[in-house]
C-alpha cells in the first residue's frame, strides 16, 4: 500500500512544491503506520486473521482496501422486548448469539383522544359508535389499543391486537357495567412457507376492502379521525370482523406484484355486526377472495378488489344469502394521498321475495403540505351509502346517506399527530347533521 | 474519530489534491449480502421488493433480514430517496404499520456504521445491508442493481 501510495503520489500535478509534496507523503505514510498497527491490535486482541478484502479486477466496484477492523459493538444480551424495533440495537453479531431467540415478543400502543360537537339532538339513525355523532358534544377517550406481535420461529409469527373501548352504559345495570369494553381485535397465528403461501388461522379484519387491513384500530394511521363508514367499527354494511383461516401470498407477476388472500370462515354472527366468534350460526362458511396489484412502474399505486359470499341467519331479519364484491384504488403517497372504495352487498332471502343491492364508497385525498416541515395535511372525504328500502338486513342496521368531511392533519412529532376537521351528513329521511371533531391520536 | 472515519478522510483530502481518483471519495452505496445468499442481482423494483417487506424469503429456508443504517448516514438518505422515496418521517411510519398490519413480524435492523453492517451482514444469513461501496469487504457478496455494480455510471444508488 505505501508503495502504490508513493507511486501516485510522483505522479501528482506538477503544481505542487516537492518540498511539500513530500512532507505530505512523509505525513500519510505515518498515518498509515499507526493505523496498521491500530488494526494489527485489533485484530490480534479478536484472536483471528483479518479477512482482507481484495474485490476482483473485472468489477466496476472502486478497488477495495482493507477493511478496517471494527469499532466494537457494545456487547448486549437480547434485546428487550421493543416498540418500533427500527430504532432497536441488533443483537451482537458473536455467532450462537446473533441467532435469534424464539419467543420473541414485542408490544406497540395506539390511541386517541377526542373532541366532539355537532347539531344531532336524536338517535344517529344507525351510524356506528366511533363515528362519534353523539348527541352531546364533549370529550371522548377514544380506543387504547395494544399490538402484540411474537415470532415463535423463522416461519411462525403471531400478531394479536387487543383494544379498550369507553362504554355510554358504564355503570348501568346489575352487577354495573364495567366502563371499558376489552376485545380481542385480532389474533392470528401465521406459518410463512414462503412469499407465495402463508397460511393462518385466527380472528381477523376482514381483507374485503383497503382500509379495513390498511389502518386496523390504529387512528394515529389513517390521515382523518374516523374511519369511512363503510368499514366504520361496530358499522354492518361490511362484515369487519372475520374468525376462521386464510391462505395469503404475493408474487412479482413480471412487475406487477400480484397479492392474494383467500379465507374460509364463520362469517356474521347472529348481530350481523359481529362475526361468530364463539362459533358459526349455520353450517354455511364464509368465503372471500382478495386480489390487488402494486405495479413496479407506478410505485404507490394499488388497486384490487374483492368478492365474499355467506349465509346470514340475523336476529331481526329472515335468513339470506349474502354477495359482496368491492373494489378500491389507491396512490399511498401523501403528494397527494388518494384513497377511493366501493363495495356492493346482495342480499337474496332464503324464503324467496326481493333480491337487493346495497352500494357504498368514498373518496378520499390528502396532501402534505411543503411548508412548516411537512407537518400538515389537509383532506377532505366524500362519501355515501344507498341501502333500498327493500333491503330487510340494512334497512334498519345501516344509514342512508352521503356525507363530506373537510380537515386537516397536523404531525407534531414522527408518532404523535393532532386532527381537526368539519363534517356534513346529509340523511336519508332525517335531519341533516353537521359538527366539528378534534383528535389527538398517537403510537407508543 | 474512528478508524472508519480516518480512512474516509484520507481518501477524500487524497482525493481533493488529485492523488486518488474522485469514484473512490464519493463512492457508490453499495448492496450486499452473504457469498451463501441465493441471489446475485436485483432489479430496482426487486430491490424495492426486498426493502419494503414485500419480499421476506430468499428462499423457502431463508428469510430475508434487512439491516438500516441508522438516521443521519449518507447511505440512509441514498436508501430512502432512491429505493423508498420517503421521507424519515414516512419511512418510520411505513414500518410501524406494517408490523401493524401483520405483513411483517419486525421491522429492519438499525446499524449504526459500517463497519456494524459489514459485521452483521457477514454473520447473519439471509441478511442484506447497504454499505459505501469503497467499504465492501472480501466476505461479502455484492449485487448488481439493474445490471450494473457500484462504480457504475448507470449504477442508481448514488
Amino acid at each position: 500500500m505505501r508503495s502504490i501510495l508513493a507511486a501516485v503520489c510522483l505522479l501528482a500535478p506538477a503544481a505542487f512544491a516537492q518540498d511539500s509534496q513530500a512532507e505530505l507523503i512523509q505525513k500519510l505514510l505515518s498515518r498509515i503506520d499507526s493505523l496498521e498497527k491500530r488494526v494489527a491490535e485489533l485484530e490480534q486482541s479478536k484472536g483471528g486473521a483479518p479477512a482482507v478484502a481484495q474485490v476482483p479486477a473485472a468489477t466496476p466496484v472502486p478497488a477495495a482496501t482493507p477493511l478496517p477492523a471494527a469499532t466494537p459493538l457494545t456487547a448486549q444480551s437480547t434485546p428487550p422486548a421493543t416498540l418500533h424495533d427500527h430504532d432497536a440495537v441488533p443483537a451482537p453479531p458473536a455467532n450462537e448469539e446473533t441467532l435469534p431467540s424464539y419467543p420473541f415478543l414485542k408490544i406497540a400502543g395506539f390511541a386517541d383522544v377526542d373532541f366532539a360537537a355537532s347539531n344531532l339532538h336524536g338517535p344517529n339513525g344507525g351510524f356506528g359508535a366511533q363515528t362519534m355523532l353523539n348527541q352531546h358534544s364533549g370529550f371522548q377517550e377514544g380506543q387504547f389499543v395494544l399490538h402484540f406481535t411474537s415470532a415463535l420461529s423463522s416461519k411462525v409469527t403471531v400478531f394479536s391486537e387487543l383494544s379498550l373501548t369507553a362504554r355510554s352504559d358504564a355503570g348501568t345495570g346489575s352487577p354495573p357495567a364495567t366502563g371499558f369494553n376489552a376485545e380481542v381485535e385480532r389474533l392470528i397465528i401465521r406459518y410463512d412457507v414462503n412469499d407465495f403461501f402463508k397460511v393462518s388461522f385466527g380472528r381477523y379484519h376482514t381483507p374485503i376492502n383497503y382500509w379495513n387491513t390498511a389502518f386496523h384500530h390504529g387512528a394515529w394511521l389513517q390521515t382523518t379521525i374516523s374511519r369511512p363508514e363503510m368499514t366504520q367499527f361496530g358499522g354492518s354494511f361490511l362484515p369487519v370482523h372475520f374468525v376462521g383461516s386464510l391462505v395469503e401470498g404475493a408474487a412479482p407477476a413480471g412487475g406487477l406484484n400480484f397479492n392474494y388472500n383467500v379465507g374460509v370462515g364463520n362469517g356474521r354472527g347472529q348481530v350481523i355486526s359481529r362475526d361468530g366468534d364463539f362459533g358459526d350460526i349455520n353450517n354455511s362458511r364464509a368465503v372471500l377472495v382478495n386480489l390487488f396489484v402494486k405495479p413496479d412502474f407506478l410505485y404507490g399505486l394499488r388497486i384490487g378488489g374483492s368478492f365474499y359470499h355467506d349465509q346470514l341467519n340475523p336476529l331481526t331479519a329472515p335468513a339470506a344469502e349474502e354477495w359482496i364484491q368491492s373494489g378500491h384504488v389507491v396512490w399511498a403517497k401523501e403528494t397527494p394521498e388518494f384513497i377511493a372504495e366501493f363495495a356492493n352487498v346482495t342480499h337474496k332471502p332464503n324464503s324467496g321475495g326481493v333480491t337487493s343491492n346495497s352500494q357504498a364508497g368514498y373518496v378520499q385525498t390528502a396532501y402534505r403540505l411543503p411548508i412548516a416541515k411537512k407537518m400538515f395535511k389537509p383532506y377532505f372525504r366524500w362519501e355515501y351509502i344507498h341501502v333500498p328500502q327493500s333491503d330487510v338486513i340494512f334497512r334498519n342496521a345501516v344509514p342512508t346517506f352521503s356525507g363530506s368531511t373537510a380537515g386537516i392533519r397536523y404531525d407534531i412529532t414522527n408518532f404523535a399527530a393532532f386532527k381537526a376537521e368539519y363534517r356534513n351528513y346529509q340523511r336519508r329521511a332525517l335531519p341533516s347533521v353537521y359538527g366539528v371533531f378534534l383528535q389527538t391520536s398517537f403510537t407508543f | 474519530m474512528t478508524l472508519l472515519n480516518r480512512r474516509k478522510f484520507m481518501v477524500s483530502a487524497l482525493a481533493t489534491l488529485g492523488v486518488l481518483p474522485a469514484t473512490a471519495a464519493a463512492a457508490d452505496v453499495a448492496i450486499v449480502v452473504r457469498p451463501d445468499t441465493p441471489v446475485d442481482s436485483l432489479s430496482l423494483g426487486d430491490l424495492r421488493r426486498v426493502f419494503l417487506g414485500d419480499r421476506q424469503f430468499w428462499s423457502s429456508n431463508l428469510r430475508v433480514t434487512l439491516l438500516v443504517r441508522a438516521p443521519g448516514a449518507h447511505e440512509r438518505d441514498v436508501v430512502l430517496n432512491t429505493v423508498y422515496q420517503m421521507s424519515e418521517a414516512q419511512y418510520r411510519q411505513y414500518w410501524i404499520a406494517k408490523v401493524f398490519r401483520a405483513e411483517a413480524s419486525s421491522a429492519p435492523k438499525v446499524v449504526y456504521s459500517n463497519e456494524m453492517a459489514v459485521e452483521l451482514a457477514s454473520s447473519m444469513p439471509g441478511a442484506l445491508a447497504f454499505v459505501d461501496a469503497s467499504m465492501v469487504p472480501k466476505s461479502l457478496k455484492v449485487l448488481k442493481i439493474n445490471g450494473v455494480l457500484p462504480g457504475d455510471s448507470k449504477y442508481p444508488l448514488k
